[in-house]
Protein backbone atom coordinates (compact mmCIF):
# COMPACT_ATOMS: atom_id res chain seq x y z
CA UNK A 1 0.00 0.00 0.00
CA UNK A 2 1.92 3.36 -1.33
CA UNK A 3 1.77 5.64 1.97
CA UNK A 4 1.84 8.68 -0.44
CA UNK A 5 -0.71 7.95 -2.07
CA UNK A 6 -2.99 7.54 0.92
CA UNK A 7 -2.13 10.93 1.99
CA UNK A 8 -3.58 12.07 -0.85
CA UNK A 9 -7.14 10.90 -0.45
CA UNK A 10 -7.16 10.48 3.50
CA UNK A 11 -9.21 13.76 4.98
CA UNK A 12 -9.14 14.90 8.08
CA UNK A 13 -11.94 13.85 9.43
CA UNK A 14 -15.15 15.64 9.30
CA UNK A 15 -16.81 17.35 12.00
CA UNK A 16 -20.36 15.75 11.61
CA UNK A 17 -17.70 12.60 13.44
CA UNK A 18 -18.24 14.66 16.87
CA UNK A 19 -21.89 15.11 16.55
CA UNK A 20 -23.93 13.10 19.43
CA UNK A 21 -24.21 9.26 18.87
CA UNK A 22 -27.16 7.92 16.79
CA UNK A 23 -26.19 3.89 17.24
CA UNK A 24 -24.45 2.14 20.39
CA UNK A 25 -23.10 -1.02 19.95
CA UNK A 26 -21.71 -2.58 23.16
CA UNK A 27 -20.65 -5.78 24.29
CA UNK A 28 -22.07 -7.53 21.05
CA UNK A 29 -21.20 -11.39 20.76
CA UNK A 30 -22.72 -13.95 18.68
CA UNK A 31 -21.98 -17.95 18.83
CA UNK A 32 -23.04 -20.33 15.92
CA UNK A 33 -22.51 -23.59 17.23
CA UNK A 34 -18.91 -23.75 18.81
CA UNK A 35 -17.70 -20.77 16.52
CA UNK A 36 -18.06 -17.25 17.93
CA UNK A 37 -18.76 -14.82 15.29
CA UNK A 38 -18.66 -11.52 16.88
CA UNK A 39 -17.28 -11.69 20.44
CA UNK A 40 -17.32 -8.28 22.33
CA UNK A 41 -17.71 -5.66 19.77
CA UNK A 42 -18.31 -2.45 20.84
CA UNK A 43 -18.55 0.71 18.84
CA UNK A 44 -20.69 4.12 18.28
CA UNK A 45 -22.06 5.61 15.14
CA UNK A 46 -22.19 9.86 14.70
CA UNK A 47 -25.55 10.67 14.18
CA UNK A 48 -24.63 11.64 10.20
CA UNK A 49 -21.46 10.78 8.72
CA UNK A 50 -19.64 7.28 6.35
CA UNK A 51 -17.82 4.86 8.83
CA UNK A 52 -15.79 2.08 6.59
CA UNK A 53 -15.94 -1.50 8.09
CA UNK A 54 -12.70 -3.28 6.97
CA UNK A 55 -11.60 -6.50 7.61
CA UNK A 56 -10.41 -10.07 6.29
CA UNK A 57 -13.10 -12.26 5.09
CA UNK A 58 -14.90 -14.16 8.00
CA UNK A 59 -14.04 -11.89 10.20
CA UNK A 60 -17.66 -11.04 10.87
CA UNK A 61 -18.76 -7.80 9.31
CA UNK A 62 -21.55 -9.14 7.35
CA UNK A 63 -22.69 -10.83 10.83
CA UNK A 64 -22.36 -7.22 12.61
CA UNK A 65 -24.93 -6.17 9.94
CA UNK A 66 -27.42 -8.69 10.30
CA UNK A 67 -27.31 -8.05 13.96
CA UNK A 68 -27.58 -4.85 13.76
CA UNK A 69 -31.30 -4.65 11.90
CA UNK A 70 -31.89 -8.32 13.68
CA UNK A 71 -31.89 -10.62 10.66
CA UNK A 72 -30.05 -12.38 13.11
CA UNK A 73 -31.32 -12.36 17.06
CA UNK A 74 -29.09 -15.05 18.31
CA UNK A 75 -26.55 -12.26 19.58
CA UNK A 76 -25.79 -11.39 23.20
CA UNK A 77 -24.95 -7.65 24.24
CA UNK A 78 -27.14 -4.17 23.54
CA UNK A 79 -27.14 -2.24 20.87
CA UNK A 80 -29.21 0.82 20.63
CA UNK A 81 -30.81 3.24 18.01
CA UNK A 82 -31.34 6.62 19.44
CA UNK A 83 -31.01 5.91 22.57
CA UNK A 84 -33.75 2.98 22.29
CA UNK A 85 -32.62 -0.75 22.72
CA UNK A 86 -33.63 -2.38 19.57
CA UNK A 87 -35.16 -5.62 21.17
CA UNK A 88 -37.39 -3.20 22.94
CA UNK A 89 -37.94 -1.53 20.16
CA UNK A 90 -41.54 -0.40 19.61
CA UNK A 91 -43.51 -2.04 17.41
CA UNK A 92 -40.80 -5.03 16.83
CA UNK A 93 -38.37 -6.11 14.43
CA UNK A 94 -40.62 -5.38 11.34
CA UNK A 95 -40.59 -1.34 12.25
CA UNK A 96 -37.53 -1.23 13.42
CA UNK A 97 -35.91 -2.41 9.68
CA UNK A 98 -37.57 0.24 8.28
CA UNK A 99 -35.52 2.40 10.35
CA UNK A 100 -32.28 0.55 9.66
CA UNK A 101 -31.82 -0.38 6.06
CA UNK A 102 -29.84 -2.78 4.92
CA UNK A 103 -28.34 -2.72 1.28
CA UNK A 104 -26.86 -6.40 0.38
CA UNK A 105 -24.11 -6.73 -1.36
CA UNK A 106 -25.38 -8.89 -4.10
CA UNK A 107 -28.61 -6.82 -5.46
CA UNK A 108 -32.01 -8.23 -5.43
CA UNK A 109 -34.93 -7.09 -6.94
CA UNK A 110 -38.36 -8.49 -7.28
CA UNK A 111 -40.40 -9.35 -10.36
CA UNK A 112 -41.88 -6.21 -10.68
CA UNK A 113 -41.49 -2.92 -12.62
CA UNK A 114 -39.05 -0.16 -11.13
CA UNK A 115 -41.12 1.97 -9.87
CA UNK A 116 -42.67 -0.51 -7.84
CA UNK A 117 -39.46 -2.06 -6.38
CA UNK A 118 -38.81 1.43 -5.41
CA UNK A 119 -41.90 1.65 -3.19
CA UNK A 120 -41.87 -1.86 -2.44
CA UNK A 121 -41.13 -1.14 1.28
CA UNK A 122 -44.15 1.34 1.82
CA UNK A 123 -47.25 -0.29 3.38
CA UNK A 124 -50.57 -0.37 1.41
CA UNK A 125 -51.88 3.37 2.37
CA UNK A 126 -48.45 4.80 1.77
CA UNK A 127 -48.27 3.49 -1.34
CA UNK A 128 -52.08 4.68 -2.48
CA UNK A 129 -50.59 8.28 -2.26
CA UNK A 130 -49.06 10.36 -4.78
CA UNK A 131 -45.46 9.13 -4.64
CA UNK A 132 -44.23 10.10 -8.11
CA UNK A 133 -41.98 12.85 -5.79
CA UNK A 134 -40.71 10.60 -4.04
CA UNK A 135 -39.99 8.16 -6.00
CA UNK A 136 -37.89 10.78 -8.28
CA UNK A 137 -36.11 12.23 -4.91
CA UNK A 138 -35.29 8.35 -4.09
CA UNK A 139 -34.00 7.68 -7.50
CA UNK A 140 -32.17 10.76 -7.44
CA UNK A 141 -30.05 9.95 -4.74
CA UNK A 142 -29.04 6.69 -5.19
CA UNK A 143 -27.78 8.83 -8.91
CA UNK A 144 -30.03 6.63 -10.93
CA UNK A 145 -33.30 8.97 -12.04
CA UNK A 146 -31.48 10.31 -15.39
CA UNK A 147 -31.16 6.28 -16.59
CA UNK A 148 -34.49 5.01 -15.65
CA UNK A 149 -37.02 8.56 -15.65
CA UNK A 150 -38.71 7.61 -19.02
CA UNK A 151 -39.15 3.64 -18.22
CA UNK A 152 -40.50 3.38 -14.78
CA UNK A 153 -43.05 0.63 -15.46
CA UNK A 154 -39.95 -1.77 -17.13
CA UNK A 155 -39.24 -4.81 -15.41
CA UNK A 156 -36.47 -3.90 -13.06
CA UNK A 157 -34.55 -6.96 -14.10
CA UNK A 158 -34.10 -5.29 -17.19
CA UNK A 159 -31.30 -3.18 -15.49
CA UNK A 160 -27.77 -3.93 -15.52
CA UNK A 161 -26.43 -5.32 -11.92
CA UNK A 162 -24.82 -1.60 -11.40
CA UNK A 163 -28.00 0.26 -11.80
CA UNK A 164 -29.89 -2.76 -9.87
CA UNK A 165 -27.50 -1.77 -6.84
CA UNK A 166 -28.94 1.50 -7.12
CA UNK A 167 -32.26 0.48 -7.39
CA UNK A 168 -31.85 -1.47 -3.85
CA UNK A 169 -30.28 2.05 -2.54
CA UNK A 170 -33.18 3.82 -3.65
CA UNK A 171 -35.52 1.23 -2.28
CA UNK A 172 -33.96 1.16 1.04
CA UNK A 173 -34.14 5.16 1.04
CA UNK A 174 -37.86 5.36 0.11
CA UNK A 175 -37.90 4.02 3.78
CA UNK A 176 -36.40 7.59 4.79
CA UNK A 177 -34.40 5.61 7.39
CA UNK A 178 -32.36 6.70 10.39
CA UNK A 179 -29.29 4.07 9.52
CA UNK A 180 -27.91 2.46 6.37
CA UNK A 181 -26.26 -0.24 6.27
CA UNK A 182 -24.29 -1.51 3.49
CA UNK A 183 -22.54 -5.22 3.26
CA UNK A 184 -19.97 -4.24 0.60
CA UNK A 185 -22.69 -2.31 -1.90
CA UNK A 186 -20.06 -1.97 -5.26
CA UNK A 187 -18.50 -5.97 -4.80
CA UNK A 188 -18.35 -6.81 -8.35
CA UNK A 189 -19.85 -3.49 -10.16
CA UNK A 190 -18.63 -1.35 -12.72
CA UNK A 191 -16.18 1.46 -11.88
CA UNK A 192 -18.77 3.62 -13.34
CA UNK A 193 -21.72 2.43 -11.32
CA UNK A 194 -19.07 2.34 -8.06
CA UNK A 195 -18.40 6.17 -8.22
CA UNK A 196 -22.27 7.00 -8.49
CA UNK A 197 -22.72 4.93 -5.89
CA UNK A 198 -19.94 6.28 -3.86
CA UNK A 199 -21.30 9.46 -4.81
CA UNK A 200 -24.40 9.47 -3.46
CA UNK A 201 -23.04 7.74 0.01
CA UNK A 202 -21.18 11.40 0.40
CA UNK A 203 -24.53 13.47 0.27
CA UNK A 204 -26.47 10.96 2.32
CA UNK A 205 -23.94 10.55 5.03
CA UNK A 206 -24.86 14.66 5.84
CA UNK A 207 -27.66 13.40 7.09
CA UNK A 208 -27.74 10.15 8.10
CA UNK A 209 -24.96 7.81 9.74
CA UNK A 210 -23.81 4.75 6.98
CA UNK A 211 -21.85 1.93 8.13
CA UNK A 212 -20.29 0.78 4.92
CA UNK A 213 -18.24 -2.98 5.13
CA UNK A 214 -15.96 -3.04 2.38
CA UNK A 215 -13.19 -5.06 1.52
CA UNK A 216 -11.67 -2.56 -1.05
CA UNK A 217 -9.11 -0.44 1.35
CA UNK A 218 -9.26 2.45 -1.98
CA UNK A 219 -13.02 2.71 -1.21
CA UNK A 220 -12.64 2.88 2.09
CA UNK A 221 -10.49 6.08 1.68
CA UNK A 222 -12.25 7.24 -1.14
CA UNK A 223 -15.39 7.10 1.21
CA UNK A 224 -13.52 9.00 4.40
CA UNK A 225 -15.13 9.38 7.21
CA UNK A 226 -13.80 6.93 10.25
CA UNK A 227 -12.56 3.14 9.87
CA UNK A 228 -13.48 0.33 11.92
CA UNK A 229 -11.15 -2.86 11.59
CA UNK A 230 -12.16 -5.93 12.21
CA UNK A 231 -10.66 -9.60 12.69
CA UNK A 232 -12.10 -12.56 13.74
CA UNK A 233 -15.10 -11.20 15.34
CA UNK A 234 -13.58 -7.91 17.57
CA UNK A 235 -12.91 -4.67 16.85
CA UNK A 236 -9.22 -4.31 16.78
CA UNK A 237 -8.80 -0.89 15.72
CA UNK A 238 -11.20 2.07 15.25
CA UNK A 239 -9.76 5.85 13.97
CA UNK A 240 -9.99 8.40 11.19
CA UNK A 241 -9.79 7.63 8.03
CA UNK A 242 -6.57 9.32 7.89
CA UNK A 243 -5.12 7.66 11.13
CA UNK A 244 -5.60 4.39 10.62
CA UNK A 245 -4.32 4.31 7.03
CA UNK A 246 -1.66 6.23 7.88
CA UNK A 247 -0.30 5.70 11.33
CA UNK A 248 -2.09 2.29 12.35
CA UNK A 249 -1.26 1.44 15.92
CA UNK A 250 -1.97 -2.15 16.39
CA UNK A 251 0.30 -4.43 14.70
CA UNK A 252 -3.10 -6.07 13.04
CA UNK A 253 -3.55 -3.39 11.25
CA UNK A 254 -0.58 -2.57 9.79
CA UNK A 255 -0.15 -6.73 8.42
CA UNK A 256 -3.94 -5.88 7.11
CA UNK A 257 -3.41 -2.91 5.53
CA UNK A 258 -0.05 -3.87 4.02
CA UNK A 259 -0.45 -7.47 3.40
CA UNK A 260 -4.43 -8.02 3.26
CA UNK A 261 -4.32 -10.55 6.10
CA UNK A 262 -4.48 -10.61 9.55
CA UNK A 263 -3.71 -12.83 12.31
CA UNK A 264 -4.94 -11.97 15.58
CA UNK A 265 -5.75 -15.78 17.35
CA UNK B 1 -21.68 -47.69 -25.46
CA UNK B 2 -23.84 -44.96 -26.96
CA UNK B 3 -26.00 -47.75 -28.50
CA UNK B 4 -26.16 -49.95 -25.65
CA UNK B 5 -28.09 -47.79 -23.55
CA UNK B 6 -30.49 -46.69 -26.22
CA UNK B 7 -31.36 -50.52 -26.31
CA UNK B 8 -31.55 -50.25 -22.98
CA UNK B 9 -33.85 -47.46 -22.21
CA UNK B 10 -36.09 -48.20 -25.88
CA UNK B 11 -38.15 -51.21 -23.87
CA UNK B 12 -38.61 -48.13 -21.32
CA UNK B 13 -40.62 -45.98 -24.05
CA UNK B 14 -41.91 -48.51 -26.16
CA UNK B 15 -43.51 -50.92 -22.97
CA UNK B 16 -46.08 -48.18 -21.97
CA UNK B 17 -46.39 -47.07 -25.02
CA UNK B 18 -47.62 -50.51 -25.81
CA UNK B 19 -49.31 -51.18 -22.55
CA UNK B 20 -51.44 -47.81 -23.79
CA UNK B 21 -52.18 -49.14 -27.10
CA UNK B 22 -53.57 -52.13 -25.71
CA UNK B 23 -55.91 -50.74 -23.37
CA UNK B 24 -57.56 -48.38 -26.03
CA UNK B 25 -57.64 -50.83 -28.19
CA UNK B 26 -59.32 -53.42 -25.23
CA UNK B 27 -61.43 -50.62 -24.61
CA UNK B 28 -62.56 -49.71 -28.00
CA UNK B 29 -65.96 -51.66 -28.23
CA UNK B 30 -67.24 -49.64 -24.94
CA UNK B 31 -65.87 -46.24 -25.56
CA UNK B 32 -68.97 -43.84 -26.43
CA UNK B 33 -70.77 -41.06 -24.49
CA UNK B 34 -73.22 -43.59 -23.34
CA UNK B 35 -70.27 -44.98 -21.19
CA UNK B 36 -70.25 -42.01 -19.36
CA UNK B 37 -73.59 -40.04 -19.33
CA UNK B 38 -75.45 -43.25 -20.08
CA UNK B 39 -78.50 -44.98 -18.26
CA UNK B 40 -76.85 -46.54 -15.03
CA UNK B 41 -79.69 -48.97 -15.48
CA UNK B 42 -77.79 -51.34 -17.23
CA UNK B 43 -76.83 -54.33 -15.00
CA UNK B 44 -72.82 -55.86 -16.24
CA UNK B 45 -72.00 -59.20 -13.97
CA UNK B 46 -73.34 -60.60 -10.96
CA UNK B 47 -72.06 -57.94 -8.64
CA UNK B 48 -74.76 -55.55 -10.82
CA UNK B 49 -72.32 -52.66 -11.28
CA UNK B 50 -73.75 -49.58 -13.49
CA UNK B 51 -72.45 -49.37 -16.56
CA UNK B 52 -72.15 -45.29 -16.66
CA UNK B 53 -69.49 -43.98 -15.27
CA UNK B 54 -70.53 -41.15 -14.57
CA UNK B 55 -71.37 -41.32 -10.89
CA UNK B 56 -67.82 -43.47 -10.46
CA UNK B 57 -65.82 -39.93 -12.23
CA UNK B 58 -67.87 -37.12 -9.64
CA UNK B 59 -66.89 -39.35 -6.58
CA UNK B 60 -63.11 -40.07 -7.68
CA UNK B 61 -63.04 -36.05 -8.65
CA UNK B 62 -64.98 -35.51 -5.29
CA UNK B 63 -63.18 -37.66 -2.75
CA UNK B 64 -59.96 -36.36 -5.09
CA UNK B 65 -60.15 -32.19 -4.53
CA UNK B 66 -61.48 -33.04 -0.59
CA UNK B 67 -57.63 -34.70 -0.09
CA UNK B 68 -55.95 -31.94 -1.54
CA UNK B 69 -58.38 -29.48 0.27
CA UNK B 70 -57.22 -31.22 3.34
CA UNK B 71 -53.44 -31.55 2.68
CA UNK B 72 -52.82 -28.21 1.39
CA UNK B 73 -53.04 -26.22 4.63
CA UNK B 74 -51.17 -29.17 6.22
CA UNK B 75 -48.81 -28.98 3.46
CA UNK B 76 -48.09 -25.03 3.16
CA UNK B 77 -47.92 -25.11 6.94
CA UNK B 78 -45.09 -27.36 6.81
CA UNK B 79 -43.31 -25.96 3.80
CA UNK B 80 -43.50 -22.25 5.96
CA UNK B 81 -42.31 -23.91 9.18
CA UNK B 82 -39.45 -25.62 6.60
CA UNK B 83 -38.98 -21.94 5.55
CA UNK B 84 -38.79 -19.91 8.38
CA UNK B 85 -38.29 -21.28 11.83
CA UNK B 86 -36.54 -25.08 11.05
CA UNK B 87 -32.76 -25.12 12.48
CA UNK B 88 -30.70 -26.53 9.96
CA UNK B 89 -31.08 -30.28 11.82
CA UNK B 90 -34.92 -30.10 11.82
CA UNK B 91 -34.91 -29.34 8.12
CA UNK B 92 -32.91 -32.64 7.85
CA UNK B 93 -35.26 -34.62 10.22
CA UNK B 94 -38.32 -33.02 8.20
CA UNK B 95 -36.94 -34.10 4.67
CA UNK B 96 -35.82 -37.36 5.80
CA UNK B 97 -39.83 -37.47 7.41
CA UNK B 98 -41.37 -37.02 3.70
CA UNK B 99 -39.31 -38.83 2.09
CA UNK B 100 -39.48 -42.31 4.78
CA UNK B 101 -43.77 -41.59 4.28
CA UNK B 102 -43.46 -41.18 0.40
CA UNK B 103 -42.17 -44.85 0.58
CA UNK B 104 -44.74 -46.41 2.88
CA UNK B 105 -46.88 -48.67 0.82
CA UNK B 106 -50.68 -47.22 -0.04
CA UNK B 107 -52.39 -50.13 1.57
CA UNK B 108 -50.72 -49.88 5.12
CA UNK B 109 -52.80 -46.63 4.84
CA UNK B 110 -55.58 -48.01 4.04
CA UNK B 111 -55.21 -50.60 6.42
CA UNK B 112 -54.72 -47.45 9.17
CA UNK B 113 -57.93 -45.72 7.85
CA UNK B 114 -59.66 -49.22 8.24
CA UNK B 115 -58.83 -49.52 12.09
CA UNK B 116 -58.89 -46.02 13.41
CA UNK B 117 -61.23 -44.33 11.17
CA UNK B 118 -63.77 -46.61 10.10
CA UNK B 119 -63.86 -48.44 13.01
CA UNK B 120 -62.42 -46.87 15.93
CA UNK B 121 -63.82 -43.43 14.98
CA UNK B 122 -66.91 -45.10 13.91
CA UNK B 123 -67.27 -43.01 10.42
CA UNK B 124 -68.04 -46.24 8.52
CA UNK B 125 -66.93 -46.66 4.84
CA UNK B 126 -67.37 -42.88 3.97
CA UNK B 127 -66.17 -39.89 2.03
CA UNK B 128 -64.90 -38.97 4.99
CA UNK B 129 -62.20 -41.58 5.56
CA UNK B 130 -61.35 -41.94 2.08
CA UNK B 131 -60.66 -38.11 1.55
CA UNK B 132 -58.15 -38.11 5.19
CA UNK B 133 -56.13 -41.26 3.93
CA UNK B 134 -55.65 -40.08 0.40
CA UNK B 135 -54.96 -36.64 1.61
CA UNK B 136 -52.47 -38.32 3.90
CA UNK B 137 -50.96 -40.48 1.22
CA UNK B 138 -50.58 -37.00 -0.92
CA UNK B 139 -49.00 -35.14 1.87
CA UNK B 140 -45.31 -36.21 1.58
CA UNK B 141 -45.70 -35.47 -2.00
CA UNK B 142 -47.48 -32.37 -1.79
CA UNK B 143 -45.15 -30.89 1.58
CA UNK B 144 -42.01 -31.76 -0.73
CA UNK B 145 -43.09 -29.79 -3.58
CA UNK B 146 -44.19 -26.97 -1.74
CA UNK B 147 -40.75 -26.84 0.22
CA UNK B 148 -38.80 -27.02 -3.27
CA UNK B 149 -41.40 -23.94 -4.41
CA UNK B 150 -40.15 -21.98 -1.80
CA UNK B 151 -36.39 -22.99 -2.02
CA UNK B 152 -36.57 -22.02 -5.52
CA UNK B 153 -36.57 -18.04 -4.53
CA UNK B 154 -33.43 -16.51 -3.99
CA UNK B 155 -32.41 -16.20 -0.81
CA UNK B 156 -31.33 -12.65 -1.25
CA UNK B 157 -34.95 -11.58 -2.37
CA UNK B 158 -36.22 -12.82 0.94
CA UNK B 159 -33.70 -11.32 3.08
CA UNK B 160 -33.71 -8.04 1.06
CA UNK B 161 -37.90 -8.08 1.82
CA UNK B 162 -37.27 -8.52 5.17
CA UNK B 163 -34.95 -5.70 5.33
CA UNK B 164 -37.51 -3.59 4.25
CA UNK B 165 -39.51 -4.04 7.31
CA UNK B 166 -41.81 -6.31 5.47
CA UNK B 167 -43.61 -8.84 8.30
CA UNK B 168 -43.21 -12.53 7.23
CA UNK B 169 -46.87 -12.79 6.03
CA UNK B 170 -46.07 -9.51 3.87
CA UNK B 171 -42.94 -11.68 2.45
CA UNK B 172 -45.15 -15.03 1.70
CA UNK B 173 -47.66 -12.98 -0.16
CA UNK B 174 -45.77 -10.11 -1.96
CA UNK B 175 -42.31 -11.94 -2.61
CA UNK B 176 -43.18 -15.89 -2.34
CA UNK B 177 -46.79 -16.29 -3.70
CA UNK B 178 -46.04 -14.69 -6.98
CA UNK B 179 -43.02 -16.39 -7.70
CA UNK B 180 -43.98 -19.68 -6.14
CA UNK B 181 -47.08 -19.81 -7.74
CA UNK B 182 -46.79 -22.20 -10.90
CA UNK B 183 -44.58 -24.60 -8.85
CA UNK B 184 -47.15 -25.01 -6.21
CA UNK B 185 -49.92 -25.61 -8.80
CA UNK B 186 -47.90 -28.16 -10.38
CA UNK B 187 -46.95 -30.04 -6.83
CA UNK B 188 -51.13 -29.78 -6.20
CA UNK B 189 -51.68 -31.17 -9.81
CA UNK B 190 -49.14 -33.93 -9.28
CA UNK B 191 -50.76 -34.78 -6.02
CA UNK B 192 -53.99 -34.86 -7.69
CA UNK B 193 -52.83 -37.25 -10.21
CA UNK B 194 -51.97 -39.36 -7.13
CA UNK B 195 -54.65 -39.63 -5.36
CA UNK B 196 -56.81 -40.09 -8.64
CA UNK B 197 -54.68 -42.97 -9.14
CA UNK B 198 -54.52 -44.74 -5.70
CA UNK B 199 -57.17 -47.55 -5.41
CA UNK B 200 -55.58 -50.27 -2.36
CA UNK B 201 -56.55 -47.50 0.27
CA UNK B 202 -59.75 -46.54 -0.64
CA UNK B 203 -61.20 -50.04 -1.56
CA UNK B 204 -62.07 -50.26 2.46
CA UNK B 205 -62.39 -47.12 3.84
CA UNK B 206 -64.53 -44.75 1.56
CA UNK B 207 -66.03 -47.07 -1.80
CA UNK B 208 -69.08 -49.61 -2.49
CA UNK B 209 -69.77 -51.67 -5.19
CA UNK B 210 -72.73 -49.70 -6.11
CA UNK B 211 -76.36 -48.19 -5.28
CA UNK B 212 -74.98 -44.74 -4.90
CA UNK B 213 -74.53 -42.04 -7.53
CA UNK B 214 -73.51 -39.27 -5.63
CA UNK B 215 -73.44 -39.44 -1.65
CA UNK B 216 -75.89 -38.15 0.59
CA UNK B 217 -72.66 -36.50 3.67
CA UNK B 218 -69.27 -36.85 4.16
CA UNK B 219 -69.92 -40.19 6.23
CA UNK B 220 -71.41 -41.79 3.16
CA UNK B 221 -69.99 -44.38 0.97
CA UNK B 222 -68.99 -42.73 -2.51
CA UNK B 223 -68.22 -44.99 -6.07
CA UNK B 224 -64.80 -44.18 -7.69
CA UNK B 225 -63.86 -45.36 -10.83
CA UNK B 226 -60.43 -46.84 -9.54
CA UNK B 227 -62.54 -49.28 -7.41
CA UNK B 228 -65.02 -49.53 -9.99
CA UNK B 229 -62.30 -51.13 -12.69
CA UNK B 230 -61.09 -53.75 -9.99
CA UNK B 231 -65.26 -54.96 -9.47
CA UNK B 232 -65.65 -54.88 -13.26
CA UNK B 233 -62.04 -57.19 -13.67
CA UNK B 234 -63.88 -59.25 -11.12
CA UNK B 235 -65.66 -60.39 -13.51
CA UNK B 236 -63.65 -62.29 -15.98
CA UNK B 237 -66.29 -64.12 -17.56
CA UNK B 238 -68.66 -60.77 -19.05
CA UNK B 239 -67.17 -59.85 -22.00
CA UNK B 240 -68.86 -56.91 -21.39
CA UNK B 241 -67.81 -55.96 -17.83
CA UNK B 242 -64.18 -56.73 -18.95
CA UNK B 243 -64.16 -54.16 -22.06
CA UNK B 244 -65.79 -51.68 -19.52
CA UNK B 245 -63.08 -51.69 -17.33
CA UNK B 246 -60.65 -51.68 -19.78
CA UNK B 247 -62.89 -48.23 -21.38
CA UNK B 248 -62.63 -46.96 -17.28
CA UNK B 249 -59.30 -47.40 -17.22
CA UNK B 250 -58.94 -45.00 -20.40
CA UNK B 251 -61.29 -42.40 -18.66
CA UNK B 252 -59.06 -42.97 -15.04
CA UNK B 253 -55.92 -42.32 -17.71
CA UNK B 254 -56.98 -40.00 -19.43
CA UNK B 255 -58.15 -37.86 -15.95
CA UNK B 256 -54.38 -38.32 -14.83
CA UNK B 257 -53.00 -37.73 -17.96
CA UNK B 258 -54.59 -34.03 -17.87
CA UNK B 259 -53.49 -32.97 -13.95
CA UNK B 260 -49.74 -34.16 -15.35
CA UNK B 261 -50.04 -32.51 -18.69
CA UNK B 262 -50.97 -29.49 -17.57
CA UNK B 263 -48.56 -29.97 -14.43
CA UNK B 264 -46.18 -30.16 -17.18
CA UNK B 265 -47.48 -27.31 -18.96
CA UNK B 266 -46.68 -25.42 -16.09
CA UNK B 267 -43.21 -25.97 -15.52
CA UNK B 268 -42.66 -23.79 -18.34
CA UNK B 269 -43.73 -20.71 -15.46
CA UNK B 270 -41.26 -21.78 -13.31
CA UNK B 271 -38.87 -21.38 -15.89
CA UNK B 272 -39.56 -18.14 -17.03
CA UNK B 273 -39.92 -16.70 -13.53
Amino acid sequence: MNTAKQNSRCSIPQTSTLNQTMVNVENLSLQMGDKHILQHVSFDLPAADITSLIGPSGAGKSSLLRCMNMLNTDWTGHIQVQHTDIRHWHGGADILRKHIGLIAQKPAVFPVSIADNVLFGLSRSQQKENTSALLQHCLQQSALWDEVKDRLDQPANTLSIGQQQRLCLARALALKPSVLLLDEPTASLDPRSKQLIELSLHELAQNIPILCVTHDLDQAQRLQGNILFMCDGKIIETADCDSLFNHPQKLETREFLRWSVCDCD
Amino acid sequence: MKYMLVLLAIPALLLPAACLIYIVYQALPALDVDLIFGSDAVVIGVNSVGQALWSQISGSLLMMSLACLLAMPMAASIALFHAFWASHKQKKLLTSILQVLQGIPPIVYGLCGLVVLVHLLHWGISLAAGAVILSIIILPLLASNTIHALERIPLEQTESALSLGLSKVSVITRVWMPQAWPSFLTGLLLSMARALSETAPILFTATVFSGITWPDSIFSPVTSLQTHIFYLAQEGSNEQAIHTAWASAVVLLTLVLIFSLTALYLRRYERIS
